[in-house]
């Protein structure tokens, strides 16, 4: 794509969709099988439901379907490039996003996955703009997509109510720097001696070569919650204060703080910490649940489809996951075709 | 000293958690108060942000009142 003014290449967001599964599980349904309440769910998360995909369906089932809307949305029909980030691949080899672009029409683009957990779509982001800003590629769809449902024990109590299934995409342009909508400033890190707070144990090398039976719980999702949220609370807050020194930006400088929806305590307890009022934190945390890589894109547009979200409007977005893994990263909303009134598909369900 | 600090604690738990305010008493304890493990971590986590002293989460066990988490907390600040 032709660029007609002078200065260093940008990643430039020009396309949001979101997706999630038809099928609905309220905290109601959950206290069927668990021992909890809605009241209890809600009171300590925030969520109030969240969707999960039918038997049969995959992670890339909905990365499909969240990617086919954000190319309808950006005006495009071709990428250079497509990175699907994930957690909950269609299978361990090969990555899901050949098969995603594939499906999409975008047979011969680049595509690959990125793993950083529920970091993943920070990561991809500025995965994307490398791609962009070196030269490699003029557009890059970028998705966000995640199953933990396929992950996560249905009887596991602390976290069978806090995930849901997800899928979110944006299209990257290349454009300038001062483009609204350009991706600038990132801050990543990383702390791998923590690798055993977020985990699935088995499935992997290690396990595969040590050999043995496979214990149930080594199959599962498990989350060590005390530590995971201190490590949240405090990495999300040093992340976001990183990547706004960077950029020059003051606090007062962000109109929305779009952090990964990990849970509704976790969100204002880094606000706080930040000096942002509560009510500049975007939170879809009680419809979908914690989506993993999906729930950054998943939030973006369900406020930009509210409006919540405008042309010109600050954002700093900041995620923290497995891995330990963390990043954040500063852009201007660009005046791009509102998304339609319906942010994600919700399928069947009418919202309540 | 340990009035300020109490009162400090009661700020803490009242952006926190949804207990009416009559039942923040020096008595009251957290388990009384139905607090939760994820709350003790984000109260630990604001004494040291607010009042600059560290209570790590397992410090403060259930059986605590709010009159001795404070305590503590001046205890360790004179240290």
């Amino acid at each position: 794509m032709p660029t007609h003014s002078p200065g260093p290449p940008a990643a430039v967001l020009c396309g949001l969709a979101g997706w999630v599964p038809a099928r609905v599980v309220t905290n109601d349904e959950l206290a069927e099988r668990l021992d909890t309440d809605d009241t209890w769910i809600r009171t300590r998360t925030g969520i109030r439901r969240r969707h999960v995909i039918e038997p049969g369906e995959a992670t890339s089932d909905l990365a499909v379907a969240a990617g086919r809307r954000a190319l309808r949305h950006a005006g495009v029909a071709s990428v250079d490039a497509v990175i699907v980030t994930t957690t909950t691949p269609d299978r361990p080899c090969p990555a899901t996003a050949p098969a995603v672009a594939a499906r999409l029409g975008l047979a011969g683009a680049a595509a690959f996955d990125v793993g950083a957990v529920c970091t993943g779509f920070v990561y991809g982001l500025a995965t994307a703009a490398g791609l962009i800003t070196s030269g490699v590629a003029d557009r890059v769809l970028l998705i966000g997509a995640d199953t933990y449902s396929t992950i996560v024990d249905p009887l596991d109590r602390a976290n069978a109510i806090i995930f849901g299934d997800g899928a979110g995409a944006v299209v990257l342009r290349a454009g300038q720097a001062d483009d609204p909508g350009a991706v600038g400033h990132f801050d990543l890190g990383s702390d791998g001696a923590h690798e055993d707070l977020i985990t699935v144990t088995a499935g992997g090398s290690r396990q595969r070569s040590t050999g043995g039976e496979v214990q149930h719980r080594d199959r599962h999702f498990a989350m060590r919650g005390n530590e995971v949220y201190r490590h949240a609370v405090t990495r999300m807050a040093q992340s976001a204060r990183a990547v706004l020194d960077t950029a020059g930006w003051k606090t007062d400088d962000v109109d929305h703080f779009v952090p990964h929806q990990a849970n509704l305590r976790i969100l204002h307890s880094v606000a706080d910490d930040l000096g942002l009022p509560r009510e500049r934190c975007v939170t879809n945390v009680d419809a979908v649940g914690n989506t993993g890589a999906a729930s950054i894109p998943l939030a973006l547009a369900d406020a930009v489809a509210r409006q919540a979200i405008r042309p010109g409007d600050r954002l700093l977005l900041t995620a923290f996951g497995g891995g330990l893994t963390w990043g954040s990263c500063l852009l201007t909303w660009p005046d791009i075709q509102p998304v339609p009134a319906d942010p994600y598909d919700r399928g069947d369900e009418t919202a309540s | 000293m340990s009035t300020t600090t109490y009162d400090q604690l009661v700020a803490i738990l009242a952006k926190l958690h949804d207990a009416p305010a009559d039942r923040f008493t020096p008595e009251a304890t957290f388990a009384e108060l139905d607090v939760d493990s994820l709350t003790m971590v984000e109260i630990s986590i604001r004494i040291e942000r607010d009042l600059g002293v560290t209570v790590h989460d397992s410090e403060l066990r259930p059986t605590l009142t709010l009159g001795g988490t404070a305590a503590l907390i001046d205890a360790k600040k004179a240290r």
